[in-house]
């Protein structure tokens, strides 16, 4: 577009000169030359006037120049400004579009990071809690049996401990009892062997 | 209106008859043409414009010399 | 208001007829001047109004988006016909689309406008003609563009067709200027002639019949001032296109009525 501003033809000064003179020669020739032929034109209903026609070009060589130089040139480099302006913008806020874009993508990524993080550390939790429960239940049933033992344990040596107590209790009585009868009657064969039945009976639950 | 005005406007009547035939049928077959391709639309305005400039200007001419060519018989 | 206005500038542009006794048409050449004036004054109040919203970054002003929009229009039409060479001719189309545009414009409320005057008009066409002649000279030299004239190479034996080929084209070349100018004249001054007679027609009854044709004169405003920038470089364009393409340009030249 540049190369090809100025559009070809007579330089500036010389249509600037051209065209008064053609202006004022038109007039020249409007109020001065008649001819033959223009007036017949003029019967036939086409009015024409080569006076008018020179004046015209000469307004026409300026008009030219004035239009190109004062409103086509300004024009174009103000839509040149104005589309310069524009794509700058344009490719600013393209720029812009693509680290917002970049910046997107990488939040994003980061908060996919973020969100698998927390879930691992999660499920570690649930893990841990889930072995510390095992492991809770585990001592918690092996104190549990343990007690229980101990406690049939214990059960287990206070019957013996009573059974011998009763044992030494009963025998202490049958040897009171024994005293008892031998002082009266220690010869008696009939209590002597009540005292067998009576022992034996005594020491039947503990066999 | 002598016998000249009348032959004028009959035969001005005419020009404009066959302009008018003519600028139809530019009309008619540009209308075709944008409607089979209407892609084309920009193309066929800017030379249905000259056709139709063309056909016109035949019109003017006939309006404005056969009047004084008319008066040039008459002489 | 405007009817006031239009029998004021009747009667001043009968005042001026030129010689007393030229019929109903055409004004003086101090006429012509007086609405040339006019005709530019507003043409350059346009184009100065649309200036001052150049330094706008983006152009809102109403003037100045138009003349954007008839400057991107014109260079359309330029490098669409012309071809890409054809961009530089803009200032030259533009200004007569312009300067007929407006006139046109004018001529809707004046009694009288630049374009409804043959010499006026004339001289327009000659300046295109003349300056698609400058152009021809200038890409194929003075030789190249006469041999323009004479048509296809036809051999040695074929001489006298070629020379009346020439005489032809020479006859075309001068028949464009008539066209042209006639074209606009015609339509412009037709115009006129119309509305002035579908007045008289209704004058008894006290209708401005004329007035039911305004919509066809704002057609007939755009479509001329169209018609002659788009006929001016398509002239301009069978002149410089002969680098490329020289032999399919013949079969498409238009033939100059």
């Amino acid at each position: 577009m540049s190369d090809q501003k100025q559009s070809s033809g007579l330089p500036a000064w010389v249509m600037y000169i051209l065209g008064p003179l053609f202006m004022v020669g038109g007039f020249w020739v409007s109020v001065n030359v008649t001819h033959g032929n223009i007036k017949s034109l003029e019967e036939q209903g086409i009015p024409l006037d080569p006076g008018k026609t020179l004046a015209v070009i000469g307004v026409f060589l300026i008009l030219f120049k004035v239009i190109e130089s004062f409103y086509i040139m300004p024009l174009r480099d103000a839509i040149g400004t104005r589309n310069s302006d524009l794509e700058s913008t344009f490719s600013e806020a393209e720029n812009l579009r693509t680290q917002m874009a970049d910046l997107k993508t990488d939040y994003e990524r980061r908060l996919a990071a973020t969100e698998a993080d927390a879930r691992e550390k999660i499920q570690a939790q649930i893990k841990e809690a889930q072995e510390l429960r095992k492991t809770l239940m585990g001592e918690a049933s092996a104190k549990a049996d343990e007690l229980v033992k101990r406690a049939q344990d214990e059960i287990a040596q206070e019957r013996d401990r009573a059974l011998a107590g009763i044992r030494l209790h009963v025998a202490n009585l049958t040897l009171q009892a024994t005293e008892k009868i031998l002082s009266e009657n220690m010869d008696n064969d009939r209590n002597r062997k009540l005292i067998d039945e009576f022992l034996d009976k005594v020491e039947v639950p503990t066999a | 209106m002598n016998m000249t005005g009348q032959g004028l406007g009959i035969g001005i009547g005419l020009a404009a008859l066959g302009v008018g035939l003519g600028l139809g049928l530019i009309g008619y077959s540009a209308l075709q043409g944008m409607a089979r391709q209407p892609e084309a639309i920009g193309k066929l305005q800017t030379v249905m414009l000259i056709a139709l400039a063309f056909v016109e200007l035949v019109f003017l001419l006939t309006v404005f010399i056969v009047p004084g060519s008319m008066g040039a018989f008459n002489r | 208001m405007s009817g006031l206005l239009q029998t004021g500038l009747t009667l001043l542009a009968s005042a001026e007829e030129s010689h007393g006794e030229g019929g109903h048409h055409g004004t003086s050449f101090i006429g012509l001047f007086v609405y040339l004036g006019l005709t530019l004054l507003v043409l350059f109040v346009l184009l100065q109004s649309a200036k001052m919203g150049f330094k706008d970054r983006v152009f809102t002003r109403k003037t100045t988006s138009w003349f954007e929009q008839v400057y991107l229009f014109v260079e359309g039409m330029c490098v669409n016909i012309i071809g890409p060479h054809g961009r530089k001719y803009t200032p030259f189309i533009i200004t007569f689309w312009l300067v007929i545009f407006v006139s046109n414009a004018v001529g809707l409320f004046m009694a009288s406008t630049p374009t409804a005057d043959l010499g006026f008009n004339l001289g327009m066409a000659l300046i295109s003609i003349g300056y698609v002649q400058w152009e021809g000279i200038g890409t194929n030299g003075v030789f190249g563009h006469f041999k323009h004239f004479a048509g296809p190479k036809l051999g040695l034996a074929m001489i006298p067709i070629t020379l009346m080929i020439f005489v032809i084209e020479i006859i075309s070349e001068a028949i464009k200027n008539v066209s042209l100018s006639l074209r606009l004249f015609g339509n412009i001054e037709g115009g006129h002639l119309a509305v002035e007679a579908m007045n008289k027609l209704g004058e008894p009854f006290y209708i401005p019949i004329g007035f039911f044709l305004l919509p066809i004169k704002v057609l007939t405003v755009v479509v001329q001032a169209l018609i002659f920038t788009l006929l001016t470089c398509v002239y301009i364009s069978l002149v410089t296109h002969h680098e490329e393409e020289h032999h399919d340009e013949h079969a498409l030249e238009p033939t100059h009525a």
